[in-house]
């Protein structure tokens, strides 16, 4: 299956970039430019690691033959926009979502002529507020980014991506094993109570939560909570930087204990993948302690660090943007 | 859920009060025989940790977990001390919970750095359950400020009050668990102490290195090789490096190399590893311990310098490993100018101007423009102005065939460099060319052309500048204005002339404070 895989992919790097984007005489044909927009050069980079470690990721997994060095361009009117499929933001390395007309039209234009653009940290939960080393599973976009887009395609919102999507198994199907993660059979790769959430609710299948607005029949535009802090690696090939999980757990009489105990905090509403709206309690000046669910189950937030939860979730998100960029290619 | 509160409250509204200011007060006339939707009321902070403490001493192993999980929430010292207690809880899940509620203390704010407390902590380094033990070796940095904390101790020896220092070593006990640690079943135990063991004082022996170099695990043997310049001359951890130069990961080669290219200036011995892995199935570990023996002063053989070009002109991108390569070339002298050369064609942007860069600088190009005009047709704007900068304030005086070359360029930013270098072209090739930048289709090469022909002083000069201040765009004016106000008599008579015909626009406001400052009487 793996290899059919392959083939599909190495056959659509070779056509599909020329036939949409006619490129100029002097582009190599053999490697493909990933965009990346800054606005404000290299003064606020999230990640520097992050796009070249995965495009090498790519190549070297997926065997697609991506430029790892991606074009950064500093407005949608740069006229490299239309040479290249793929544009991506990380949306925390934006000063501002202020977009002239001229590069909403463009953007527009862009992304119909057949363009692909995916807005990393194109979903931020709102009790995150300036924390940007945090990522939250929302399911809808942040509130500027619909502002933006309401304003390049007014009568078309944003729509959660279902968890059976193709995206998921562009390539990569499912969660990581031991041996993806070079463990040996027998070594835990997660804390029991981590792994059962992850399985269960956080990344089921290996899926998370994306929304995305289709144009002509095909997924354009992708936004998704923070990715990019999961695909940096260091030249010896380990992961960088940690990442931490955020799990949601219970006990014997949870609902009791979490609705009476001492709270003097703020309370903020999210959107769940079923539309319904979870209610995260929070003490300023510390993380989320728990949430009350619309099912009315309460649970607590646990915190877990440590190198086999980095290890697993920079495997996740790597596998995760691999089938992003890979769908953007073969879509 | 509706919660009928109005009773309940009534009776515990003076205690929950002050966290629950909006709740109505229970003697408030309104509404008295109406049910009323509201929140249950909270309970404060002590009686939370009061229920939390009663729970933990539950026989219920669900209460205990509930509470030990709970209690992560409130870093406080009394928490902290509820904690410590379910560290030794007869359930695993109640100790797992406790260590990550701990934890949770450490990031809100409360750390622990009682060296009592903190030992208390570490000693579950030898807990039986290996998440828990994960999670205390994780720790390390943070206790190791309570743990390795030296003081004095006051004890009664025949009567007497004696008075003695506790050193800042780890407690006798607890450095046996530490040591046995460092070899735990699990790897991300193992992992965890070896990177923290300085932080606990705690020496590993050639022995335990020895073990730890041949683990089965990546993510420790790569922080066992960072451990190598502990014990360098020891034969056994030499040995295991020597296999490890050929283990099957490729990060873990990678790392051998780099670790070995450290070593190497005080322990010649390690060269040799570098030489044999010169011959390393892959050509990426191959290139790059050449390249460290070639920084070591050795030659390296025509084959392996062209194994290394071709290794290089394969890569992907100028990153990580290929980085390190590509600026050891310069240590191959004569070949690695050769090699430069060869990458400036690379398919990589980045690559090709860190090439063109370092080609040019090394053998001082920029005196032969046959050899850097070609590069200012690369498509890739970075390129071209990495290539640029590297010329600009270089330049031999420029005849007309180059500056030609240069002005008909596709690229904006080439034309706008092609009118900067008038200014060191030969005097004939300014006179053949600047009419063509003059009438570029990119404001930026006119505006610079007009700068340079002021500052050059052309025959007729004056007369180009007086016509482009009847441009329509403002920066070709300003350029024309600029330039003008250089000459004091024939310029400033143009703009004095230009104003009085064109008072209103907006480069004549600028003009006119230009001339105010200058004290000239304005028309």
């Amino acid at each position: 299956m793996r290899s059919v895989r392959y083939i599909l992919i190495v056959f659509v790097c070779a056509w599909a970039v020329p036939c949409s984007f006619g490129q100029s005489e002097q582009v190599e044909s053999s490697s493909i430019r990933v965009m990346q927009l800054r606005r404000d050069g290299n003064l606020r980079i999230r990640y520097p690691d992050a796009l070249p470690s995965l495009l090498a990721f790519m190549n070297e997994h997926a065997r697609v033959k991506f430029d790892q060095d991606p074009l950064f361009i500093q407005s949608l009117t740069d006229e490299r926009l239309f040479e290249n499929p793929i544009l991506y933001i990380n949306c925390d390395e934006l000063p501002n979502f202020d977009f002239s007309v001229e590069e909403n039209d463009a953007l527009r234009q862009y992304l119909e002529l057949g363009g692909f653009l995916y807005l990393d940290a194109g979903i931020k939960a709102s009790f995150l507020g300036a924390d940007l080393g945090h990522s939250y599973a929302a399911w809808e976009e942040r509130p500027e980014v619909g502002e933006w887009f309401s304003r390049i395609f007014p009568e078309k919102p944003f729509i959660p991506l279902a968890r059976n999507h193709e995206i998921f198994r562009t390539f990569y199907k499912g969660l990581p094993t031991n041996e993806d993660l070079q463990l040996e059979k027998e070594q835990k790769r997660l804390p029991e109570t981590v792994l059962t959430f992850v399985e269960q609710e956080k990344w089921p299948q290996g899926t998370y939560s994306l929304v995305g607005i289709k144009i002509n029949g095909r997924l354009a535009c992708l936004a998704s909570p923070i990715c990019a802090m999961g695909w940096g690696r260091d030249e010896f090939g380990s992961w960088i930087p940690p990442i931490s999980f955020r799990i949601r757990e219970s006990a014997d009489n949870f609902d009791e204990t979490l609705k009476l105990a001492s709270f003097a905090g703020n309370t903020f509403e999210v959107t769940r993948e079923d539309g319904l709206q979870d209610e995260i309690f929070v003490m300023p000046g510390q993380r989320p302690l728990w949430v009350r669910e619309p099912t009315g189950r309460w649970r607590i937030y646990k915190y877990y660090s440590g190198e086999e939860i980095s290890n697993y979730a920079h495997s996740f998100y790597a596998r995760l943007g691999t089938n992003i960029f890979l769908y953007a290619l073969l879509n | 859920m509706k919660y009928f509160a109005r009773p309940l409250w009534g009776l515990l509204a003076p205690l929950c009060h002050a966290e629950s200011p909006d709740l109505p007060q229970a003697n408030e006339p309104a509404e008295q025989n109406q049910s009323i939707l509201l929140p249950p009321p909270r309970s404060n902070l002590e009686k939370t940790l009061d229920e939390a403490e009663k729970k933990l001493k539950s026989s219920q192993d669900g209460d205990r977990l509930g509470a030990a999980k709970l209690l992560g929430k409130y870093p406080n010292a009394r928490g902290t001390y509820l904690l410590l207690e379910g560290l030794d809880d007869e359930s695993a899940l109640v100790r797992r919970a406790s260590i990550v509620s701990l934890i949770e203390h450490f990031d809100s704010g409360q750390p622990i750095s009682d060296r009592a407390l903190t030992e208390k902590i570490f000693s579950k380094v030898g807990d039986p359950d290996v998440e828990v033990r994960r999670e205390v070796t994780a720790m390390i940095p943070r206790l190791s400020i309570g743990l390795m904390r030296s003081g004095v101790e006051r004890t009664l020896v025949n009567g007497r009050m004696v008075f003695r220092s506790v050193p800042a070593n780890l407690r006798e006990d607890l450095f046996k668990l530490a040591v046995d640690a460092l070899l735990d079943v699990d790897s991300i135990v193992r992992q965890n102490m070896l990177k923290y063991h300085s932080n606990l004082r705690l020496p590993i022996f050639p022995d335990t290195l020895s073990v730890l170099l041949s683990d089965k695990d990546p993510g420790v043997l790569l922080v066992a090789l960072d451990k190598v310049r502990l014990h360098p001359q020891d034969s056994t951890v030499f040995e295991k490096v020597e296999l490890l130069a050929s283990h099957r990961d490729l990060g873990i080669r990678t790392k051998v190399v780099s670790v070995v290219r450290q070593l190497g200036h005080s322990h010649p011995l390690y060269r040799g590893v570098l030489r044999k892995m010169m011959t390393d199935d892959s050509i990426e570990i191959a290139a790059q311990a050449a390249v460290e023996i070639a920084r070591f002063g050795e030659k390296l053989s025509d084959e392996m310098v062209e194994k290394i070009e071709a290794f290089l002109l394969q890569s992907p991108a100028l990153s990580g490993k290929v980085e390190s390569i590509f600026y050891g070339l310069s240590s191959l002298g004569e070949d690695g100018n050769r090699i430069y050369k060869s990458l400036t064609s690379h398919a990589s942007g980045k690559l090709r101007s860190r090439a063109w860069q370092r080609y040019i600088s090394f053998t001082e190009s920029w005196n032969a423009p046959q050899v850097w005009l070609p590069a200012l047709t690369d498509r890739d704007e970075d390129v071209r102005s990495a290539i640029l900068a590297t010329l600009r304030g270089r330049l031999p005086e420029l005849g007309e065939p180059e500056i030609r070359t240069l002005i008909d360029s596709r690229y904006a930013d080439v034309r706008v460099f092609g009118a900067e270098s008038l200014l060191s072209a030969q005097a004939d090739a300014v006179e053949a060319t600047f009419f063509d930048l003059l009438i570029d289709e990119d404001n930026l090469v006119r505006a610079t052309t007009l700068r340079v022909l002021a500052k050059l002083r052309t025959q007729g000069w004056e007369k180009i500048h007086q016509q482009s201040l009847l441009d329509q765009e403002y920066a070709i004016q300003r350029a024309a204005m600029d330039g003008l106000l250089t000459n004091s008599q024939e310029g400033i008579a143009i703009l004095r002339d230009y104003l009085s015909k064109n008072s209103s626009t907006k480069i004549a406001q600028v003009i006119r404070i230009e001339l105010q400052r200058m004290r000239v009487p304005l028309p």
